[in-house]
């Protein structure tokens, strides 16, 4: 299918500007991309392709404000939560109209799904990111199996915490949120914030810090300090952690404990960076040639070898570390790309920091949260 | 003559307007017929392609689209095929033209939606139309077409004929002086009605009408004259003038209308107050909920009045401090005082935020050392305060030194020698000789600095981040919140960045009273 | 003047001490954090750094783009062009608008100054949206010419009330002695009036510098293409999704504070040397 595709570019002729694509890579990821791109432009000299890199702060704004003006890339990665407002704001363009089964067929079903948005494809899925548990092997021999492990670890004191994670974060809560059996959202996109689950789940997480388990008001910056210094034993991290371990620190990935209170797993968010087209891209047919390069075989070889990115392409083979994230994956929740989901976090974090501060309780904390979150999705009247 | 040198004058007033009416309402005319014959064309051809007709010329693919087969394994997967001139075909696939996506898109919308006919979203000025036909979807897709060109011709002509007309009327004089303007400056409303209707024509004839009165009653000699008088001021001004009108006052005023609107995932609809209604009766909440407009804004009031008291005395003083003669390596200490201002401050906010950390801060650990608690700073609403407002100070107080420096440099010695002589102390020295110089060189700082500091964002946002629970955001930073985190609602934020505005607005001329007053007295 | 007493030596240079180290801390934690290995800031609160090395600056310098080319020269270069050009721009504009202002008398002189401040009170933040599509309908997006007018008129209402508030303690015999010497208007300010100003000027073309150098998020949003980026674009693009690699960072905050130290340092002459004590008597 890719070299018909690529006869077609070649027999169309050229007016080519060639595809631009946007990206907000750094280090190792970069590299990668640029090395996936240069090869393009060696295979494909009439359609040139051209990175831009922009500062992640900035990017989703930027798409917001300059596709529909015409000034935007063709193609551009991000993560796939923002599908649901993109599509909803007319700023990306349904792919399916390229792919067929045997296309689709190269990836792994969840992440595939994870593209789709109310029956349309919105992309193709680059790499998949979500939590699992980082531990030193100098402190600890065997990661935690259930939770009620970990509180056993904190009894022993030793002068340095057994876990530490961003406390605040629904990102890094979410794994007790879906080992309680919370959601945020249930299957039919409806707001299930303030549930019995979620208020154990948050009084958990408390508990986690009045047992000494983690440090309290920890942010993903600190995390990674504490457990660079020796500070804290275990860290929840994803696969971008690899990076950040400082040298001559030993240490080792796990999957996450299973929630003992429950026997659920702890289950993390999963979310699937891809390449996504503009609905203003250029040449539409060219832009999807080289989306299908970028998310190709080749170029997944390449990015989870030189770049430890967890692919969602068959087939490829996994280091010791990407084979224990392929593991967790399949004990995960999708974030939802519902457009309400992006107006959770933030008052979700409010929540959070107020009840492990022991200023409210958390069925209270969570139902102001759902009242907020209603209130901001509903249109006006 | 200078009568007729005034006539043309005031007829290319008359003209310039008129020019911009007819030109705007013909340009709008030519869109708006371009669109009508593109959306017919569509029609038509859907039409032939549904009656099993050939479509007419004009028509960049037309045909008939069949059913969705979705694949049987992805539900968002699904194959068409098309039917062109009796013969049927994949949509898509190798060799497949750039068009066949379009006709795909339009049938999914033809089945989420309805039969339509409409101009393509990515302004390609292509026209689609799909509607039901017996064995499928009847789809087509109009090329986009060239709009008809500017009517020079009648433009000029009009023009010309009115120029002709209002000087012939200058040269009778009289009473054919203003009808010969009027009637020339009104001549594009002829045209104009054929483009613009109505209103065109009454807008272009009430302008001439308007400058002609202007003229009968001097208005416009008035005006010119002065001009003249004060075009050396007005030739010094306009650079800065223009800048600003263009780039900072449109912005500007696109801000205030975007209140009146609001923005819900991707659709703009006119609401009228309702935002600021929404907004200055605090979402329903109690006052003392962070998320009352109320209770956020006393917290600005609060952040700036300390923040520019703090700013002030601290600058002021070093000033005063590094002026003295008898400090050595004054030049040094300049240096370095002036680091807070010289480092991009996303670093330095983020650093005195992990100095706060309860656990491993260095405040807390400087505390430690001395025997104290370490402070949650965080947790509790005055110590988050604490923390902006001290990382805040560090970052602003060199602005208000180096302004200080500036305006001291500009008070003369001999003051300050006549009044040792006399025996003044120093901090008669200071209240007397000093203060009033500093004043009003210090004014548009403290003044622009208050505004800076109400519309501080980042330090907010980096340091507490508005925590405990939002009660340290501020105004801009809640306005923030409504345009990124609470569904891209921008019409909310407009109206927010309105009020604020209007608070500021109040304030300066509340303060400008008073210190007018205390001038006075 | 005298000496003052010693209890005022000694609590002032206490004070300056305390206030410099105060201020100097985090600063010396930014420096450390260049110099030290590693992604993320140390725990440790002391601002010595405890192993040294040159990586960061290696990898600041040393950056590549797609195309191979040396990134922070490149980027380097947009800033200085940027800043300069905002610098000159805004003090020209500034210099002429506050003399017409200070000097002049003419309807609506007083609705112009306060318009310039009024201004100044819509939240910039919000307006970056209504300013990027004003922009790109002038053909102004992702150019340098663009970026520069943005920061020439944020610059400008702070830069035209300083500057009238100095042309207003100039007395007015300078310039009437130049008049009847024959000079015009223009003459009369630029070879009379411009280089009195000098303290002014100086505080307006800080000012106006550092608008353009630090500035991220308008750089950042009005620039598509990468090539025309400006320095804190590339310093910000070590901040990533889910990390960040503070240590590029602090390498990069503190070669960009350079530039500006010197500037500061050329023009702090202007504000405190004694160029205009003395010359302004009657």
């Amino acid at each position: 299918m890719k070299w018909l595709l690529v006869l077609l570019i070649a027999a169309c002729g050229s007016s080519r500007e060639g595809v631009v694509l946007w990206h907000a890579y750094n280090g190792p990821e970069r590299a990668a991309l640029e090395h996936v791109a240069a090869e393009w432009n060696d295979l494909h000299p009439e359609t040139p392709l051209t990175l831009v890199q922009v500062p992640y702060d900035a990017f989703a704004d930027k798409i917001t404000s300059a596709v529909p003006n015409g000034n935007g890339p063709d193609l551009f990665v991000y993560s796939h939560d923002r599908i649901g407002d993109w599509a909803a704001a007319g700023v990306i363009e349904p792919i399916e109209f390229w792919v067929d089964d045997s296309i689709a067929g190269r990836y792994q079903k969840d992440a595939l799904a994870a593209m789709a948005y109310r029956d349309d494809l919105w992309g193709l899925p680059m790499a998949l990111k979500c939590l699992a548990l980082f531990y030193r092997t100098d402190r600890i021999s065997a990661p935690p199996k259930t939770t009620d492990e970990l509180f056993a670890m904190a009894a022993r004191a030793r002068g340095s915490y057994p876990l530490a994670y961003a406390n605040s974060d629904l990102y890094d809560h979410a794994p007790w949120l879906h080992g309680f059996g919370g959601v945020v959202l249930d299957e039919h996109g409806e707001l299930r914030i303030a549930s019995a689950e979620a208020a154990d789940a948050m009084a958990f997480s408390k508990r986690l810090i009045d047992r000494g388990v983690v440090p309290a008001e920890t942010t993903g910056p600190l995390v990674e300090t504490l457990f660079n210094e020796g500070k804290a034993d275990m860290a929840l991290e994803g696969p971008w952690f690899v990076g950040d371990i400082a040298k001559g620190v030993p240490w080792a990935v796990s999957t996450l404990p299973i929630v003992s209170e429950t026997g659920r797993p702890a289950a993390p968010f999963f979310s699937a960076e891809g390449v996504l087209m503009s609905a203003r891209a250029r040449d539409k047919d060219a832009a999807f040639a080289v989306m299908l390069f970028i998310a190709g075989d080749r170029s997944a070889n390449e990015r989870a070898r030189d770049a430890g990115q967890i692919v969602p392409n068959a087939g490829v083979h996994d280091d010791a570390t990407q084979a224990v994230f392929r593991k967790q994956l399949e004990h995960t929740v999708l974030i939802p790309a519902a457009p309400a989901m992006r107006m959770v976090w933030t008052p979700y974090m409010t929540a959070l920091a107020k009840v492990q501060s022991g200023g409210e309780s958390p069925s209270d904390a969570l139902l102001e949260v759902e009242r907020e979150v209603r209130r901001y999705s509903e249109p006006p009247r | 003559m200078s009568t007729a040198s005034n006539q043309m004058r005031d007829w290319g007033l008359a003209a310039l307007f008129a020019s911009i009416v007819a030109i705007a309402v013909f340009v709008g005319h030519r869109n708006h017929e371009l669109r009508a014959r593109q959306l017919e064309l569509a029609s038509a051809g859907a039409e032939a392609i549904a009656e099993g007709r050939e479509p007419p010329t004009g028509v960049e693919a037309a045909g008939l689209v069949g059913a969705a087969r979705p694949s049987p394994h992805y539900a968002f997967l699904r194959k068409r095929t098309v039917i062109t001139e009796g013969k049927v075909r994949e949509l898509g696939g190798a060799h497949a033209p750039a068009t066949d996506k379009l006709l795909y898109d339009a049938a999914q919308r033809f089945d989420r939606n309805g039969a339509f006919v409409e101009l393509l979203g990515d302004n390609s000025g292509r026209a689609v139309a799909a509607r039901a036909a017996k064995n499928g979807i009847a789809v087509s897709v109009v090329a986009p077409s060239n709009p008809a060109g500017m009517p020079w011709l009648i433009l000029l002509g009009a023009l010309g004929l009115g120029a002709v007309i209002a000087a012939a009327g200058a040269l009778v004089g009289g009473a054919a002086r203003p009808l010969g303007l009027a009637l020339g400056g009104a001549l594009l409303a002829i045209p104009a009605y054929g483009w613009g209707g109505a209103g065109a024509t009454i807008s272009i004839v009430a302008g001439a009408l308007a400058i002609t009165f202007a003229q009968m009653r001097g208005t416009i000699d008035r005006c010119a004259a002065g001009l003249r008088r004060h075009k050396t001021a007005l030739a010094f001004l306009a650079p800065a003038t223009i800048a600003m009108l263009v780039l900072v006052a449109t912005p500007f005023c696109v801000g205030l209308v975007l209140g009146f609107f609001d923005h819900h995932q991707g659709q703009w609809t006119f609401v009228g107050l309702h935002n600021f209604g929404e907004i200055l009766s605090g979402g329903g909440r109690a006052f003392d909920d962070p998320l009352n407009f109320w209770f956020i804004l006393g917290v600005t009031v609060l952040w700036t009045a300390a923040n520019v008291i703090l700013h002030v005395t601290l600058g002021v003083a070093l000033a005063l401090v590094l002026k003295q003669s008898w400090l050595r390596g004054k030049g040094v200490y300049r240096m370095l005082l002036i680091l807070p201002w010289a480092i991009p401050n996303y670093i330095t906010a983020l650093i005195w935020k992990g100095m706060f950390q309860g656990e491993y801060g260095a405040i807390n650990a400087l505390l430690h050392s001395a025997g104290l608690d370490g402070v949650s700073w965080f947790s509790s609403w005055s110590t988050a305060f604490t923390a902006n407002v001290v990382t805040n100070t560090w970052l602003g107080f060199p602005f208000m030194m180096v302004v200080a420096l500036g305006a001291l440099e500009s008070i003369p010695r001999d003051f300050y020698e006549a009044a040792e002589v006399d025996g003044a102390t120093g901090w008669q020295r200071f209240w007397h000789i000093t203060l009033p110089h500093l004043r009003p060189a210090l004014a548009p700082a403290v003044v622009l600095g208050s505004i800076w500091t109400f519309n501080m964002f980042n330090v907010i946002f980096l340091v507490s981040g508005g925590k405990p629970g939002g009660s340290t955001d501020i105004l801009v930073t809640d306005a923030y919140r409504w345009a990124f985190e609470r569904g891209e609602r921008y019409g909310m934020a407009a109206a927010y960045g309105t009020i604020i505005f209007l608070v500021l607005l109040l304030w300066t001329v509340f303060g400008a009273r008073i210190g007018r007053k205390e001038e006075a007295a | 003047m005298k000496r003052p007493r010693l209890a005022t030596l000694v609590i002032t240079y206490a004070a300056l001490t305390v206030i410099t180290a105060v201020v100097l801390y985090p600063v010396l934690l930014v420096i450390k954090k260049a110099f030290e290995p590693g992604r993320q800031f140390a725990i440790n609160a002391s601002p010595v750094p405890s192993t040294l090395t040159l990586d960061h600056f290696g990898d600041l310098f040393g950056a590549r783009g797609g195309h191979g080319e040396l990134m922070f020269l490149h980027h380097a270069w947009n800033s200085l062009v940027a800043a300069a050009a905002t610098t000159v721009v805004g003090v020209i504009l500034s210099c002429t608008a506050a003399y017409a202002l200070s000097r002049f008398r003419f309807p609506g002189r007083r609705a112009g100054l306060t318009a310039f401040l009024v201004v100044q009170m819509f939240p910039a933040t919000l307006l970056i949206m209504p300013l990027y599509v004003l922009l790109d309908r002038l053909g102004l997006l992702n150019s340098m010419a663009g970026l520069v007018m943005v920061y020439a008129t944020t610059a400008i209402p702070f830069c035209v009330w300083t500057l009238k508030g100095y042309f207003d303690t100039l007395p007015r015999e300078l310039e009437e002695a130049a008049r009847m010497d024959g000079a015009g208007a223009w003459q009369t300010f630029w070879r009379v009036m411009f280089p009195l100003a000098r303290p002014g000027i100086a505080v307006t073309a800080l000012f106006s510098f550092m608008t353009a150098w630090n500035e991220f998020i308008m750089a950042s949003t009005f620039l598509t293409d990468d090539s025309r980026y400006t320095l804190p674009v590339l310093i910000q693009s070590s901040v990533g999704q889910y990390s960040a690699d503070w240590g590029f960072f602090a390498a990069g905050a503190i070669v960009t504070s350079i530039p500006v130290m010197v500037l500061f340092y050329v023009l702090q002459r202007f504000l405190v040397g004694g160029l205009t004590a003395g010359s302004v008597k009657g």
